[in-house]
């Protein structure tokens, strides 16, 4: 072998180590270890500070050393429940409301699962029986602030409840509203399997519609449903009856809704009732993944029918047996910037006590050792992702801007926020609480809210195959710790 | 090695035209599905769901191009560093640099749709460029420099 050639192949051999080494050394870095905390996880972020003076209170439940657990964090263990369901989880073969029969979850037999309906202030106490799930379940009280505990998080705030084991989640309902619930284990295969169902919490006093309906709409194995059903949902309602439509999406795109025969009102969203809601002309209404509306008609004196389109093929027909014409989404989406009139919302905004930014991208690289195109939050990939720190009582404000090149409905758990802006137009209309915000691609919201449940907290993207792929990051209340781990025994899913 | 380097040339060139076939698929499989009466919307697309067969072509799409192509693409270049094609580190590396186009344009178009349509544009680049390659790797014959056509080849 000549010197040349020897020379030639040693020049091969570092050009090719000069490619080979940077990314084995990335692959290598981003394999996740079996068991691990998420208040190890990624790096602490605690915001831009107002002020170095204390917040709130941290006096109750303290362990020797100042910390609290989430497992301490309950309703009041004393109180009797006003609502008390047994939940029984299955992974099985099962028939939709439409005689179809598809693979996937059940509760009780059925998907989606029983409603729940409780009343505002009664303590909902739900035992949840796993049969037959193998990677185990939990479940989340979508939109509900429960005691961090009775969250449903696995490896968060449990650990997923085994074949043969069950869990009891106890909260009280304070606020009147539309909700679902659904595993959060494994919860890109177990919620699109069915692992769901709606929780509708009605207010203390006379209810606020003569009609009230539940739209949930989930697609099973490409199947599209509304309560199960495959065809339209026919209520009857007399000329005259004010009707509400509870539109719960539970998949993982935006829909939207829009309604023919009347003009409708939106009068919640994502559970917390708008203010001063406008009859609505010709637009349709953003449901986002995740999140609820609730269209509030007034059946016509003519007996007209009334049609809430949901998505597209399928509706609720409110009215009798008479033909209710399909028609086209409207062009126009309603902007709830600007929709209903301000109210005062409880707290200042405009003076935070820590500012936050989420910012979502996305890039190529590892996770866990697989390559691939992912989410990053403030440009770093999971599991290197901010856990935003916050104490009792601060006001917090955050930031959401999405670069990724898709929209992404996010979702804090534990927590409603407020929308203050928009691309940095301020919303002028009624207060926009929301739990599950559509944040389109070039978008950035402002929003805030008050740190008033302490606990640890997951915010991620409710598309969940995205929050698989990393988009997911932690709330976390100082001085509150979880004993549970992501891995482990108990087989939690990072998700 | 530059039997290696040829034929991971010709087949990234191969690759190019399957993409392309795969999305055309896809297509066609939609229209007909929806013709048929099926709707499509976000929930349908971000679900892990069939809705009709052909949607297997934007999903090989997706993965081909995202990652069986690009590590091809590196593939090639690391062995042009030992196959001593004249001008072969070269061409690889613009090979791989016209992926790395490719799968930003391809992903940017889902933004901008116009990015889309140089998607396809830079997708007749990329097959030309890695036909090109293959095709200067051919065997040096005594007295005639790589890449200068001989009378003999295809």
């Amino acid at each position: 072998m000549t010197r040349i050639r020897r020379l030639r192949i040693a020049g091969a051999c570092a050009a090719t180590l000069l490619i080979v080494a940077p990314a084995a050394w990335l692959w290598q870095a981003s394999l996740l270890p079996p068991a691990y905390s998420v208040m190890d996880m990624g790096y602490a972020d605690e915001g831009l500070r107002a002020s170095a003076a204390p917040h709130g209170q941290h006096a109750h439940m303290r362990h020797g050393d100042g910390t609290r657990s989430v497992v301490d964090l309950v309703a009041d263990p004393r109180r009797e429940p006003d609502v008390d369901v047994t939940l029984t989880a299955r992974k099985q073969r099962f028939r939709l409301a439409s005689g179809r029969e598809v693979d996937g979850y059940t509760l009780n037999g059925r998907s989606p699962g029983p409603p729940i309906q409780a009343t505002a202030g009664q303590l909902v106490q739900v035992r949840l029986v796993n049969e037959s799930v193998p990677d185990g379940v939990t479940l989340h009280w979508h939109g509900v602030d429960v005691p961090a505990s009775q969250d449903g998080v696995a490896g968060v705030t449990q650990d997923a409840v085994g074949i043969g084991r069950d869990f009891t989640y106890r909260f009280v309902a304070r606020q009147a509203g539309t909700f679902w619930y659904h595993s959060h284990q494994v919860s890109h295969a177990q919620v699109a399997g069915g692992l769901l169902g709606a929780l509708i919490i009605q207010p203390a006093g006379r209810p606020e519609a003569d009609v009230d309906v539940v739209a949930l709409t989930h697609l099973y194995h490409g199947i599209r449903t509304l309560n199960g059903s495959e065809s339209d949902v026919t209520v009857p309602a007399p000329p005259g009856t004010r009707v509400r439509v509870r539109v719960i999406n539970t998949d993982n795109g935006p829909t939207s809704t829009w309604v023919s025969g009347t003009a409708p009102r939106l009068v919640a969203v994502d559970g917390t009732d708008l203010h001063g809601p406008t009859a609505i002309d010709h637009a349709a209404i953003l449901v986002t993944a995740g999140g609820r509306a609730d269209v509030e008609v007034t059946m016509p004196p003519d007996g007209t029918p009334v049609r809430v389109q949901i998505g597209g093929p399928l509706s609720v027909v409110l009215g009798g047996s008479a033909a209710a014409p399909v028609s086209a989404r409207p062009a126009t989406t309603l902007d709830l910037l600007t929709y209903g009139t301000p109210a005062a919302v409880g707290f200042d905004a405009a003076r935070p006590d820590r500012t936050f930014r989420y910012e979502i991208g996305r890039r190529p690289g590892f996770l866990d050792g697989r390559p691939g195109l992912y989410w990053t939050v403030n440009g770093h990939l999971f599991p290197d992702v901010p856990m935003y720190v916050v104490a009792e009582g601060d006001v917090v404000r955050m930031t959401v801007v999405n670069g990724s090149g898709e929209v992404h409905p996010m979702h804090l758990h534990g927590h409603h926020a407020i929308v203050l802006a928009r691309d940095g137009k301020a919303a002028t209309g009624s207060p926009w609480w929301v739990d599950s915000l559509n944040v389109g691609d070039g978008e950035s919201y402002d929003i805030a809210f008050v740190a008033d449940n302490p606990g640890i907290w997951v915010d991620h993207c409710h598309n969940l195959p995205h929050a698989g792929e990393g988009l997911l990051a932690h709330l976390m209340y100082e001085g509150v710790t979880t004993p549970f781990l992501i891995g482990g025994p108990a087989g939690n899913s990072r998700e | 090695m530059r039997t290696v380097y040829k034929v991971l040339a010709y087949i990234i060139a191969a690759e190019v035209a399957v993409q392309a076939s795969f999305v055309v698929l896809a297509n066609a499989g939609l229209d007909k599905w929806v013709a048929g009466g099926g709707v499509l919307d976000k929930a349908v697309m971000e679900s892990d769901e069939f809705p009709f067969p052909e949607v297997i072509g934007i999903i090989l799409h997706g993965v081909n191009g995202g990652m069986v192509i690009p590590a091809l693409a590196l593939l090639l270049l690391i062995v042009s560093f030992f196959a001593q094609v004249s001008g072969g580190v070269k061409f690889a590396a613009v090979v791989l640099l016209l992926v790395a186009v490719q799968i930003t344009l391809g992903y940017a178009g889902h933004e901008l749709p116009a990015l889309g349509a140089l998607h396809g544009l830079n997708a007749l680049l990329l097959f030309t460029a890695a036909l090109h390659t293959a095709r200067r790797a051919r065997p040096a014959t005594a007295g005639t420099p790589a890449g200068t056509p001989t009378a003999t080849s295809v």
